[in-house]
């Protein structure tokens, strides 16, 4: 049954491969396999949507409207091409007074891995494999737990913890997402959230992947999938809709609009997920304070 | 009821009883008592991995978090809908989905239009409007065909009651959920739609 599909979801699915898994250990389920460029990187993205030539360069970045936003993927909301003040730039106050507060006699930033309380480029060493947790924890998870040894509740997902976060990530500002998956404990993240990503679940048997690579582009009434790749190096960011939101936050929001049952932030498979998307950003600038719609 | 769903149920008992490889975050904010001092605590869903965001005595069971300005932890919301019973996203959970299925219709298609109507196009329920264009809807999906004129393709009661009720045994690489299948929707419910798209001209 062929009926007329666009040329881009006919490109997307020239990419896709199909497999349901036959694996005997695991029960019978269903993925949308991604073709993830190797080593992951931005660029990758020229093999999938083919949309990192408009969004490359945020000071350069074209006017497109309607159906062809997305293509820009959200970057235009992002300095310098955006001066507006927002929400983010309150927080990275906030978030400025609490670190100061924390870290009094440089014991928050020796934790955070910082012991010459530089900051500079902390932001680029997560996530991580984190010796005292015993597993790879993204920078809010870690932000959670130093605080927590310094007598302080600083819950993962919290407004403050995202504050926080936020204030540590301006110091790498303009610094290229790097992180090294091709070993290790980062690795085996890579692959198990690569794996979920693509895995189809829920109520309706949607993967991450189903919008994000299949979909992508399309309109599901009046919201369109992005890339995922570049989509790690603004987060925490500030929503339209009042709420500073953290990168897990965001995949609750993700799993409860497509019918999947959400899971604890900082729970493993997000933090795997985290692993595999900010490798797939590896090579694009942070950008901090941020909003998005 | 089929012979899936009724595998998939059993499935779900049995896993009850496998022990859990990881106990739920030590962190994690205690969720809000909804329910009165009297009602007896609710069990965690059979299958159910321990780091979902649940709280089975939360209104619909499945919840959320969402942060507030300026605190240092998060407020619990209920989800619309009890998501507990279909496959999350967690490495601890060991259940599947169920495989592609044709079904064949029994008897007559039976269904009400208008019921069909009502739940195509509502997000909440059928959400067909999401990837379809239908009749009169200012925001149109467009993930799959449009269906305005759903009549004219001349399909049979059963391709179009299979098509919804699994989709998979038609085209196995599709992205639209087999709503039947999955039991997201009910036979009847499955019927109605049918009815519903046959009665596009
Ligand atoms: C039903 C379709 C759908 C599914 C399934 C879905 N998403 Fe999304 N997602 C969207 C839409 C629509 C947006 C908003 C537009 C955009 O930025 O792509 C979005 C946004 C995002 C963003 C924010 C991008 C940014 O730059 O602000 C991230 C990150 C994300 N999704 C990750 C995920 C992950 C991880 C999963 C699986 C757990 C997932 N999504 C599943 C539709 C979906
Ligand atoms: C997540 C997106 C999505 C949702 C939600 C969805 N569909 Fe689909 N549907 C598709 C896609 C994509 C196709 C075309 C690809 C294929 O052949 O399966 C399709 C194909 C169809 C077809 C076959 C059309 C033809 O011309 O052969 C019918 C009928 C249909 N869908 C009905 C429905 C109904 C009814 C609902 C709601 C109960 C629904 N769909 C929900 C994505 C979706």
């Amino acid at each position: 049954m062929t009926k007329p599909q666009t040329l881009l979801s006919a490109l997307a699915c020239a990419l896709l491969g199909y497999a349901a898994s036959v694996a005997a250990a695991e029960p019978y389920r269903e993925y949308v396999w991604d073709a993830t460029s190797n080593p992951p990187g931005v660029e990758g993205d020229k093999g999938h949507t083919d949309t990192y030539q408009y969004w490359k360069d945020r000071s350069k970045l074209p006017a497109m409207n309607g159906a062809d936003e997305w293509k820009l993927n959200w970057k235009f909301r992002d300095r310098p091409g955006n001066d507006q003040l927002h929400g983010g730039d309150l927080a990275q106050e906030r978030g400025e007074e609490l670190y100061k507060k924390l870290n009094a006699g440089n014991a928050f930033a020796a934790c955070m891995g910082a012991p010459d309380g530089n900051l500079k480029g902390l932001r680029l060493k997560y996530p991580r494999y984190d010796e005292d947790m015993k597993k790879v924890v993204g920078m809010e998870a870690r932000i959670e737990y130093c605080a927590g040894k310094l007598g302080s509740k600083l819950v993962n997902g919290s407004y403050d913890n995202s504050a926080v976060s936020i204030y540590i990530a301006t110091f790498s500002n303009g610094m290229p997402m790097a992180i090294d998956v091709s070993q290790g404990p980062l690795k085996d993240s890579f692959e198990r959230g690569r794996k979920v990503f693509n895995l189809k679940a829920g109520r309706m048997n949607l993967a991450c992947a189903s919008c994000h690579v299949q979909m992508v582009g399309k309109n599901l009434r009046g919201q369109t999938p992005t890339t995922h790749y570049g989509d790690l190096t603004h987060w925490p960011t500030w929503r339209g809709k009042d709420e500073l939101q953290s990168l897990h936050v965001r995949f609750t929001e993700c799993d409860k609009n497509s019918g999947v049952q959400p899971l604890q932030i900082g729970s493993q498979s997000y933090t795997d997920i985290e692993v595999y998307l900010s490798a797939l950003s590896n090579g694009y600038p942070m950008q901090a304070p941020s909003m998005r719609d | 009821m089929n012979r899936v769903l009724i595998g998939s149920a059993a499935a779900l008992i049995l896993q009850a009883c496998a022990t859990q490889s990881e106990p739920p975050r030590a962190e994690a904010p205690k969720p809000a008592a909804t329910t009165t001092a009297a009602a007896e605590p609710k069990p965690w869903p059979a299958g159910l991995p321990a780091d979902a965001l649940y709280d089975p005595n939360a209104k619909n069971g499945t919840i959320f978090y969402v942060p507030t300005t300026d605190t240092a932890t998060l407020k619990q919301a209920d989800h619309p809908r009890d998501l507990s019973r279909w496959l999350t996203r967690s490495h601890l959970d060991t259940r599947g989905v169920p495989p592609p299925v044709k079904k064949t219709l029994d008897g007559p298609l039976n269904g009400n239009p208008e019921e069909g109507k009502k739940i195509a196009m509502n997000t909440g329920a059928g959400n067909c409007w999401a990837c379809h264009a239908l009749p009169g809807d200012a925001q149109p999906g467009n993930q799959g065909p449009s269906l305005i004129d759903f009549a004219k393709r001349g399909m049979s009661d059963e391709e179009v009651y299979q098509t919804i009720y699994d989709r998979r045994s038609v085209n196995p690489m599709t992205a639209m959920p087999p709503f039947g299948a999955l039991g997201t929707l009910s036979d009847q419910q499955v019927r109605d739609i049918a009815a519903f798209l046959q009665s596009l001209k």
